[in-house]
Parts: C-alpha cells; sequence; structure tokens
C-alpha cells in the first residue's frame, strides 16, 4: 500500500512547516519541499497486527508502507529533524529515552510496524505523545519513521543481572 | 456520571462517622499543636517540629507501624498533610487525594478524590508526573493538578468545592507545586522551564477559586507587577529590567518558571519564591541576564505587587534553577540580628539574605561548585569561570560542577531547626559535560537545546546528607551517601533529623552530630519530605513516602519494570541504583 496521504490541507502545511523549523538544519531542503510521495486520497486507517480481534475476525484497514525504507540519506536527515522537531527533549539524545520510552531498544508501546510508528507520530498516543502530523506532514513523519527504524537495536536481553560473572 | 454518584454516598457516610476538628493551624507561626497542615510545616518553610519524644536517646527503636500502596508509580514527591484526625495524601498525576481516619486501627479511608486530569499533561511534565503536595486553610484541602488545575477539596466530606484552570498544557505548562494560602490568597505558579512557557505566578481567591491577580516573573513591568514606586530590587535599578534584559523580546519564550515551595513573612507581608531556569538551555538564543529567572521575587501575596527581586544566577547557561525552598529565619550574622532568608541553590552556593530587602549577607558553595569561584557580596554577582560558560559556540564544555540536578534538587527541601540554629539539607555529588544546540520553538514541545552527561564529582560519593550553618557559610555535618540524595529534610524539638536516601533507606540521625540512630529499608528510592506529628492516641509518628522518580535524567528508566517495551541501559554514573529500587509509590509511618 502507498504512504497516506491524508488530504492537501495537511501536505502544504508540511511545506510551511519545513520552510520555518526544518530546513534551519536539515541537509536536504528539497526533498521535504516536495509534494508527499503517493497523492491518492488513501485514508490512514492502520490495522494494529498485534490487536487481539474479537471472534478472531480481524477489521478492515491497511498498513502503511514506507517510501524511504532503508534510505541511509533519509535516516541522517531524520536523525536532525529528530533534534530540530525537539523530539530528544522527551526521548533522549539519540532516542534512548527519557520521560518518554527509549525508541532504539526494538521494542515498541504501540506496536513497531512502519504504520504504526508513522501513526505514533502523526497523530500521537495517550500519556503525553503529542500528534506531529500538522507540524511536519507525511513527508516529514516518514522521515522521521526512517530514521527511528534506521537505529541499531541493541541484542535484546531480557536479564540485567548483578551477579558476579 | 455514575463515578460521582458513587462518591457522592461515599461522602454522605464520612461525614455521619467521622467530623475531623482541625486546630487552629494556618495562622502565622502558631505554637507546635503537633498537625502537619502546611507543606513546609509552617510559613517560614522551616519543616521543623516542636514534638519532642522521640530523641537520639530513643530513636533506634523507631519502627514501622503502617504502610499503604498509594497504587502510582511516579515519583513521590512532596509530604502528607495531618489536620485534626486525618492524614491526607496526593498522589503524583492522576493526582488523586486519599483521606485517612488515624483514630482507627489500620487507618482506614474516610473518603478519596479521584478528579479528571488529563493524561497529556505527562508529556508536557518536563522529568516526572509530580506533585509536591496539598495545602489546608479554612476548612479546604487545596492542591494542584498536573494538567493546569488548582482544586479546593472539603477537608471533611471529600467534596469538590471549585476547579480552576490555572496553566494551559498546549503552552507547555503544568502544575506540580505545593500551593500556599495566606489569609484568602492561594498562590500557584506553573512548571515548564524546559517547554519555554513565559512564566507566572497567581493568586486565587480561597472561597472561590476566581483568579484575582496574576504576575509574570519576566517580561516588561506591567506583566510583572513592578512599579517604580513600590519594586526596589537591591541590585538593580531602571524600568523593564525583566524584558530589556533580554535580546529580541525572547523573555516572551523565556521560561522562570515556579515549581518549589512559597514561604511567607506575616510581620513583613512578604511572600518568597524561586524562578527556574531561563529557556531555552543554549543560552546564546537569550543573551543578557535574562531577569527574573534563577531569582527570588518577594511579592505582597493580596495583589502581587513585586517588592523586591534578586538573581542567584544571572545569564542562566546551566540550568540552575533557584526553585528551592526560601527557609525565613532569625540569624546573628557577623554580630547583627538579621531577618534572614536562607536558600540553598542548584548552583552550588548557599545564600543568606536580608530577607526585608533582598540584599545578600553571605554566600558560600556547600557542594563542589567550579562554573563560578565567589559570589560578590558588593554587587551580588557571580565572578565567573570563563572556561565553565556554556553555548552552541562554546562547543561541548567538559567538567562543570555542580550537574544540572543541582548541588541540591529544589524538590528535597531543607529544614532548619531554631535549636540548633543550623539547617539541614540534602546534596548531589554530580558534574557535568554540557554541549548547548540550536532550540527551536514549538509550542509544547520541549525547548532545549541540550545534550549534558553526568558524572560523579570528586571524592567517591554522590550525594550527602549535611548541617550547615548559614550565619557563617560553613558545613557543621556530612553524612556521605553512595548515590544522589532526593529527600526533604525534617528537624525536631527533639534534635532528630530524617531523610530518606535514593536506594530507599529511611534514616534518623543526631541533629547535632549526624549520627545515624535508626534506618530502615522502605521498598522504593526516598524523594519525598519526611513529616512529624501527634496523632490522637497522643503519641509523636514519623511519616515519609516511598518511590522513587522525579528525574529520569538522573535514574534513566532503568528503575522501571512497568513497560515491557521500554529498556533501557543503567546510567554510567549510577550503575547499579536498579539493583535496590523500583517504581513505587508507598506512604510509610513509624513510631517509637
Amino acid at each position: 500500500m502507498s504512504p497516506a496521504v491524508p488530504h492537501g490541507r495537511t501536505a502544504k502545511r508540511t511545506l510551511t512547516l519545513a520552510t520555518a523549523v526544518a530546513c534551519t538544519v536539515l541537509l536536504s531542503c528539497a526533498r521535504q519541499a516536495s509534494p508527499p510521495t503517493g497523492s491518492a486520497p488513501t485514508p490512514p486507517a492502520v490495522r494494529y497486527e498485534a490487536h487481539l480481534a474479537a471472534g478472531g475476525i480481524a477489521p478492515g484497514g491497511g498498513t502503511l508502507d514506507n517510501p524511504h525504507a532503508g534510505d541511509t540519506a533519509v535516516a541522517k536527515s531524520g536523525a536532525q529533524l529528530f533534534t530540530a522537531m525537539n523530539c530528544d527533549g522527551c526521548h533522549g539524545s539519540d532516542a534512548t529515552g527519557f520521560v518518554g520510552p527509549n525508541l532504539g531498544d526494538g521494542r515498541w508501546r504501540y506496536g513497531g510496524a512502519d504504520a504504526e510508528v508513522f501513526n505514533s507520530i502523526y497523530y500521537g498516543r495517550p500519556r503525553g505523545m503529542p500528534a506531529f502530523g500538522g507540524a511536519l506532514g507525511v513527508e516529514g513523519v516518514w522521515t522521521l519513521v526512517t530514521y527511528l527504524r534506521s537505529l541499531p537495536a541493541p541484542p535484546d536481553v531480557p536479564t540485567e543481572s548483578w551477579e558476579p560473572k | 456520571m455514575p463515578r460521582a454518584a458513587r462518591f457522592a454516598g461515599l461522602v454522605c457516610l464520612s461525614v455521619a462517622l467521622a467530623p475531623p476538628a482541625p486546630g487552629a493551624a494556618a495562622a502565622g507561626t502558631p505554637a507546635d499543636d503537633g498537625q502537619w497542615t502546611m507543606p513546609s510545616k509552617d510559613f517560614a518553610a522551616t519543616r521543623y517540629s516542636g514534638l519532642a519524644d522521640i530523641t537520639p536517646q530513643n530513636a533506634r527503636s523507631l519502627h514501622p507501624v503502617w504502610t499503604f500502596s498509594t497504587g502510582v508509580l511516579g515519583g513521590h514527591e512532596g509530604q502528607p498533610l495531618v489536620v485534626g484526625d486525618t492524614m491526607y495524601v496526593v498522589t503524583p498525576w492522576p493526582n488523586v487525594l486519599y483521606a485517612f481516619d488515624l483514630r482507627r486501627e489500620g487507618y482506614p479511608l474516610r473518603w478519596k478524590y479521584r478528579p479528571e486530569v488529563s493524561s497529556n499533561a505527562i508529556g508536557v511534565a518536563c522529568c516526572d508526573s509530580v506533585n509536591r503536595g496539598p495545602f489546608y486553610a479554612d476548612g479546604k484541602i487545596v492542591y494542584n493538578l498536573l494538567d493546569g488545575h488548582t482544586v479546593a477539596v472539603d477537608a471533611h466530606s471529600g467534596r469538590e468545592l471549585w476547579k480552576t484552570q490555572v496553566a494551559d498544557i498546549n503552552e507547555g505548562e503544568t502544575v506540580t507545586m505545593a500551593p500556599l494560602v495566606v489569609r484568602d490568597r492561594v498562590i500557584v505558579g506553573a512548571s515548564g522551564g524546559e517547554f519555554g512557557i513565559y512564566g507566572w505566578i497567581k493568586g486565587l481567591d480561597l472561597a472561590t477559586g476566581q483568579t484575582v491577580w496574576s504576575a509574570h516573573n519576566l517580561g516588561p513591568d506591567t506583566d510583572m507587577r513592578a512599579r517604580p514606586d513600590t519594586f526596589r530590587p537591591p541590585y538593580d535599578h531602571g524600568a523593564d529590567l525583566g524584558a530589556r534584559s533580554w535580546p529580541n523580546d525572547s523573555w516572551r519564550t523565556g521560561g522562570a518558571p515556579v515549581w518549589g515551595t512559597v514561604s511567607y513573612d506575616p510581620k513583613l507581608d512578604l511572600i518568597y519564591y524561586g524562578t527556574g531556569n531561563a529557556a531555552p538551555y543554549n543560552a546564546e538564543q537569550r543573551l543578557g541576564d535574562n531577569k527574573w529567572s534563577a531569582s527570588v521575587l518577594a511579592r505582597r501575596p493580596g495583589d502581587g505587587s513585586l517588592v523586591w527581586a534578586y538573581q542567584f544566577t544571572p545569564h542562566d547557561n546551566w540550568d540552575y534553577d533557584a526553585t528551592g525552598t526560601m527557609i525565613l529565619a532569625d540569624l546573628t550574622v557577623a554580630g547583627q540580628a538579621v531577618r534572614a532568608l536562607v536558600h540553598f541553590d542548584k548552583n552550588g552556593f548557599a545564600y543568606t539574605l536580608d530577607r526585608a530587602t533582598g540584599r545578600l549577607l553571605l554566600a558560600k558553595a556547600f557542594a563542589p561548585v567550579n562554573w563560578a569561584r565567589s559570589i560578590d557580596l558588593n554587587t551580588g554577582r557571580p565572578v565567573l569561570d570563563p572556561t565553565k560558560q556554556t553555548g552552541v559556540s562554546k562547543g561541548n564544555v567538559k567538567g562543570i560542577c555542580p550537574s544540572l540536578e543541582g548541588g541540591v534538587s529544589p524538590s528535597s527541601p531543607a529544614a532548619y531547626s531554631p535549636r540548633t540554629h543550623l539547617f539541614y539539607t540534602s546534596t548531589n555529588n554530580l558534574c557535568m559535560d554540557y554541549a548547548a544546540a540550536h532550540a527551536s520553538r514549538l509550542k509544547g514541545t520541549p525547548f532545549m537545546g541540550i545534550n549534558a552527561p553526568y558524572s560523579a564529582g570528586p571524592g567517591g560519593y554522590l550525594g550527602t546528607f549535611m548541617a550547615w550553618d548559614a550565619a557563617s557559610g560553613r558545613k557543621v555535618w556530612e553524612n556521605r551517601e553512595p548515590y544522589p540524595n532526593w529527600s526533604g529534610a525534617l528537624v525536631t524539638a527533639g534534635d532528630v533529623a530524617f531523610y530518606g536516601t535514593l536506594d530507599g533507606w529511611f534514616k534518623s540521625v543526631d541533629a547535632r552530630t549526624g549520627e545515624v540512630l535508626s534506618k530502615f529499608k522502605v521498598g522504593s528510592g526516598v524523594v519525598g519530605n519526611p513529616i512529624t506529628y501527634r496523632a490522637p492516641d497522643g503519641r509523636q509518628y514519623v511519616a515519609v513516602y516511598a518511590g522513587i522518580g522525579g528525574d529520569w535524567a538522573l535514574l534513566s528508566g532503568d528503575t522501571r519494570s512497568d513497560d515491557p517495551s521500554d529498556v533501557r541501559a543503567p546510567a554510567d554514573f549510577l550503575p547499579d541504583i536498579a539493583r535496590h529500587t523500583s517504581q513505587g509509590g508507598i506512604i510509610w509511618i513509624f513510631a517509637l
């Protein structure tokens, strides 16, 4: 499925934001200012694959694919956007967690699929995550998703031990 | 609706069973009646109790007699109140108010009050969803909700009397402080130094909750309620100091929040409170002194008029909030009797001021300090070390002491004993590197621009509990602790002082020597403030919260166990705190 583009008005605000804030730090403003990819009016509904479905019947709803998945240049821009948009103020430098959770540990409170991370940033979450979709637009949010997905998750070691090794 | 109906039933029951009989408490400095009716015990914010049953001779037999889980995991700062035969406890978000019946075995609840508090506020609170406690006045329990409301609840029935929106989370404002009530005025302020708020303090009407006055802590004189005929800062002259000391109108997003305790001198009719850091942390976006951030302000409680202000840290470029308590004590300094104000600042200096004028009498380092060499008593200004100044152009400035956690956290209020003439406080022994970055202002999100990793200060310990002579600027004794110390202090007429530690010990010590008399592991790190009171059975008790939290920068999230999707490495300067404690709020009561 192509990336969600809720509607044109949002895309326009993306340009404004890119000019006002993000361009001051982004290496490539050209990418930020280009029209959002996938201009079809796709509804942004996302089905959370990890949610339990009553009766085992999954609801309708799609998934979103990151148009920049694996693009290291976009990930680099996203790292700068992470600071420019003050994400680091809650999630810490390098996204390792502060009042907001660690985003680099490979574990995800609201689901780790591209679409789920997109929705967390675009629409916000309860308990404090603001909706950045209005300020960042679709393209800006995908840029952040690309950065977060580029973070090398450490090996998942559930045990923290203080016993002598 | 169903919830309201259910509460109404509880309320009727509690009124029928047990009307508390609060004594005449909140007036000036009352003789000790065994209650604890305001956050800092008295208007002077001494946290000193006249109770003397517990002494250095018998404190070894202190033991827990009651506990209660608050059901909340956020950092349990603040303290309970005891009014008559009821103990009142406010939790961190969601700011539940519990009223315990101290006359009955097991202290069952008379009622609990559960306001609707927006969960969105959690993301606007810089460091944790803390609450620093309620205030009792005129039959009401008054306290603040994280999402920007002040509420008054009937102390007998638990019924909500009024609820006023004072702050706006969309602007980055939350409310974590304990209010102060003076006569018919409720004094409140907002947190948000990390969100670029335009800091303020307000006076509400105690009867109705209506906002009577509102005054900013920075900006033009009209916004600050500073008039030329009544505002006399001891070291500054001229109009609009709070605006002219900020270039390009940067005061509009300059922070200077209010999140500590407020004290009051009835004779001078002045309230005293400290302001927090200047925003953003990258100080090159706001050159100048940035008045009146990192300052103490003295105002008239009735109409909010500004009378004097003194800035501890001009052009704060280390996040040195001055929101720590202003303790009012009558001292003899250099042979002169003075009406003093004593303040332990995050910047590592302890200040003794004349509280009538704001003039500086004494300032000495109480923790390792290197950002300034001393404080000039003639100008009131710090003598800076030029190599420890920060900003984007300075790059990564290494080895600044204290760290931005402060020589002491403002959340850890000190105590003063008129018997020993000593002040008691927790301290931190941490330093930091400080790499400022350009901060972009996006309303409702952090406005900081900083990467500041901490390291242990000199000496191989991370915190202390100590006794300080504010008349001479001298440390009398200190107990070194393996972790930063984050509890408030309590001292009594029995000459016993009390504090808790971050790794979860609650200790009583001899107030004259620091000798540890008793200690008990209370289940979670202590960041709250102990209190003492005489219960209906006539005995002296000591109460304190356990419940680590209050600053995730300090704790690294390693002490959390409730979220399987948030796993963090321990902080390198605090590698094993999670070995000794995890989150969770518990109220403890101790007795002989």
